[in-house]
């Protein structure tokens, strides 16, 4: 079959599935060649992953790439000063995936680019390494999950704590049965946003592809002073946004448990009344039949810290009751407490005598290390795309039962959708804008 | 009583040719001690600065640093300080400052003392209102949280970007075990400057005068404690790089700023306009492949005066940029201008970028405010 080139691929076929298969496959990889790697988003989490990749001897960033050109410089220079080498810059990440040498993409965007952008990469033959929340919705993260099994690609999502070797102790103590039986885990993100001054619309500035940054979503006015992490049409919210890595590390550490039976909701857009969409305060309690998980958060707690960096990679501990990004295990034997961040953990017995602490250390380049081994290896990496999809799910959930009125709601794991409410179900699946569509066959 | 003491001090870093360093020139210093009536002795200092292009609008900073040892020196603060020679200085000529504090009481022999002084070229922005990030076909790709403020008071800023050799010169002086130096500075292309075995520092030749660059949020701030100076605000950087609605401030309101809104310093034409280049972007086709020296684009300055506030070198401001994201960790600072990797549009009036305060970037300086 010959070939499409970029621009027919992107006049008529971004919805077919025959489509996807017209990006050139990638080389086979082998165990001591460099990764040869592209970089989609150029924010503070994307330049980050840039520059600590383009560090390792074994990964070279050949692209960099943002839609907006003022993000170029700060992100080139850092890769550039690491790697002793020349990256090309693109505002266009498909030319990443049109180069056959490229072997994976960094996928960094906002919330609502990581899927399509992840199934595209799939697509065309890249591994992928996806920030977290790694899908914009339910239907998209399940694609993404299909899109990396038929492309057979390795698809890491960015939830770093689950590469820390402190986890694993964590999660060893835990199997161990020295806690009992755990039928409930706390999850909190207790944080401080400012409120945002909404200003006019404004012209999209020089340098800026604005459609191509909107993408799948509406395109909607430019408007820099409605921050995208308030709006649905462009991302989780921002609780969901870092919630999920307290989220997913509870579900790691118990075993990955599946799905939900149901999720209610409660909170809302109590302090920060400033026009954001998505809610400052969130508690959904997931139903999992004999564990109960509890999600508390909100945008408006001062007093609550994320773990301080001086903790975070030395041996010390968070000051417990105001950890902003603590988890909290609790059986019928013992307590504890799990700090991300490399906040270490600390359990408890019956007695409230402290029987086991763990120091803990960042997991970030022990996950990138996993990633690259993956490349190599073939093997599911640490943060699989199943997982990621499973973690993000449970912000989905607890979206959805807030925007259908904070109700009560019943789902189906065969089906990945709700039994109880129709309204809820149309928020499984976004509308996606043309040409920028999700296809149902990947 | 004291003897009264006449001798020449040796005065190791006052710069003999500004055009080269960006210190501005200081000669004939004389020292000498007089008593008081009240106890203790008066140290004073004359010396010439004769840059013509001093003036209220353009003045020098001068500020006087000693050592009784050789080794520790201080900033001589202002409340110490009288006369006509010190801090804010709006015209040239010969100087005279009177130095009368508890320090210099103390010095038995003057011969056994350094003094030092140093000037910078400031530039006046007068209180008044200026146009703020509000550029039609600008923006922001993020916002901030902080309360943008559209009128300021007066503040000072230096004409230029703090240089390779002022910074050298800061780093031989509070010498030690190489605080404010990384090995990147080595970089020849990109900076310039070595650390030597006796742990003293020189410039790569014909270096001088590029921007210093490899700095780090708190080397800079350090260097600027130094002076006595700090950091731009990032409205101060955008009043100065755009001019207020008045240039000669609210308060006169005679000289109307004709391009409030302006894209960049020198009005809305590209900065490669015409096939002119106006400012030291991404690429070599403006003659500089990396860094330029600091004043290369001096007829593209801003309304007041200033140059390379576009492109050059992204300079670091004292505004932080905040997310709960780093609630509690030592969060972004905003860093505005461009640099001589940014495509042109970056080098804007209004683009800014966060940057944690550790980064050392071959593409980031910093200049001087008061």
């Amino acid at each position: 079959m010959k070939s499409l080139n970029r621009r027919q691929f992107m006049k008529g076929s971004i919805a077919s599935a025959a489509a996807f298969t017209a990006f050139p496959q990638s080389k086979a990889h082998g165990a001591n060649e460099k990764v040869i790697m592209g970089v989609m988003g150029l924010g503070g989490r994307g330049t980050y992953l840039a520059e600590t990749f383009a560090m390792r001897p074994d990964v070279e960033i050949a692209y960099l790439s943002d839609t907006n050109t003022r993000r170029f410089a700060r992100a080139r220079e850092a890769v550039e000063e690491a790697q002793g080498k020349r990256t090309k810059l693109v505002q266009d990440f498909r030319k990443i995936l049109d180069d056959p040498n490229v072997d994976c993409l960094v996928n960094a965007t906002p919330d609502h680019w990581h899927g399509l952008g992840s199934i595209m990469a799939c697509q065309a033959g890249k591994d992928v390494y996806v920030e977290k929340p790694m899908s914009h919705n339910i239907w998209e993260g399940r694609k993404m999950v299909e899109a990396a099994r038929k492309y057979k690609r390795v698809v890491q999502v960015g939830m770093q704590s689950r590469s820390a070797a402190y986890s694993k102790k964590a999660k060893q103590y835990i199997e161990s049965g020295k806690m009992g039986d755990i039928y409930l885990v706390r999850v909190f993100n207790m944080m401080q946003h400012a409120m945002q001054r909404e200003t006019p619309n404004q012209p999209v500035p020089d340098g800026f592809d604005y459609d191509m940054w909107c993408g799948p979503a509406p395109k909607l006015p430019y408007n820099p002073s409605r921050r995208w992490l308030n709006q649905w049409e462009y991302s989780c919210g921002p609780i969901p946004g870092d919630a999920i890595h307290q989220l997913d590390i509870a579900r790691y550490l118990l075993n990955d448990m599946p799905y939900p039976k149901s999720v209610s909701h409660a909170g809302g857009v109590n302090a920060l009344r400033d026009g954001r969409e998505t809610p400052d305060t969130q508690f959904a309690t997931f139903d999992y039949g004999r564990l109960t998980l509890l999600l508390e958060t909100a945008l408006w707690t001062p007093y609550m810290k994320k773990t301080p960096s001086n903790i975070r990679d030395s041996d010390g501990f968070p000051n417990w009751p105001f950890s902003s990004t603590k988890v909290e295990i609790l059986g019928t034997k013992g307590f504890m407490h799990f700090s991300r961040h490399g906040g270490g953990w600390q359990a408890f017995d019956s007695e409230c005598e402290l029987v086991r602490s763990e120091f803990g250390r960042q997991g970030d380049k022990e996950h990138q290390d996993n990633f690259i081994d993956c490349i190599h290896t073939r093997k599911k990496p640490n943060a699989d795309v199943e997982m990621g999809h499973q973690s993000a799910l449970l912000c989905h959930m607890a979206n959805i039962s807030y925007r259908v009125g904070n109700k009560q709601l019943e789902f189906d794991p065969q089906t990945e959708s709700f039994t109880n409410s129709d309204q809820a179900n149309k928020y499984l699946k976004r509308k996606y804008r043309e040409p920028w569509v999700v296809p149902e066959k990947v | 009583m004291l003897q009264r003491v006449l001798l020449s001090v040796a005065i190791v870093a006052v710069c003999c040719n500004c055009a080269f360093s960006k210190w501005l020139e200081i000669s004939n210093i004389k020292i000498k001690q007089e008593p008081t009536e009240l106890g203790g002795p008066k140290t004073i200092i004359e010396y010439d600065i004769e840059d013509p292009n001093i003036s209220p609008e353009s003045p020098a900073y001068v500020f006087i640093r000693y050592s009784k040892d050789k080794s520790n020196w201080r900033l001589i603060t202002k409340d110490c300080l009288r006369g006509n020679g010190f801090d804010i200085v709006e015209k040239p000529g010969h100087k005279q400052v009177v130095w009368w504090g508890t320090e210099q009481t103390t010095f038995n022999e003057l011969n056994k003392v350094d003094i030092r002084l140093r000037g910078i070229q400031m530039i006046r922005v007068p209180a008044g209102k200026f146009i703020f990030k509000s550029l039609p076909g600008g923006g922001r790709d993020e916002s901030k949280e902080i309360t943008p403020s559209s009128d300021l008071p007066l503040f000072y800023m230096a004409k230029f970007e703090t240089t390779i050799i002022m910074y050298a010169d800061y780093l031989n002086e509070i010498g030690g075990e190489g605080a404010g130096w990384n090995q990147r500075m080595a970089n020849i292309d990109r900076c310039g400057i070595i650390r030597k075995s006796d742990n003293t520092y020189s410039v790569e030749p014909s270096r001088e005068n590029y921007p210093i660059t490899y700095i780090s949020w708190y080397d800079a701030t350090n260097f600027l404690q130094w002076c006595g100076l700090r950091l731009p605000t990032e409205t101060e950087f955008e009043k100065a790089l755009r001019g207020g609605l008045f240039l000669d401030g609210d308060e006169a309101k005679k000289d109307s700023n004709l391009m409030p809104e302006r894209r960049y310093p020198w009005g809305d034409e590209a900065p490669d306009a015409g096939g002119v280049f106006r400012c030291n972007y991404d690429g070599s086709e403006d003659g500089f492949e990396y860094t330029a020296p600091v004043g290369s684009y001096d007829i593209f300055s801003s309304p007041y005066g200033f140059c390379d506030l576009a492109g050059n070198v992204a300079e670091w401001t004292l505004d932080w940029y905040s997310t709960s994201f780093h609630t509690g960790l030592d969060g972004f600072r905003m860093v505005r201008g461009g640099s001589w990797m940014a495509v042109p549009v970056a080098c804007d009036a209004i683009t800014g970028a966060t940057q944690l305060p550790l980064k050392e970037s071959s593409i980031m300086g910093f200049r001087a405010a008061k």
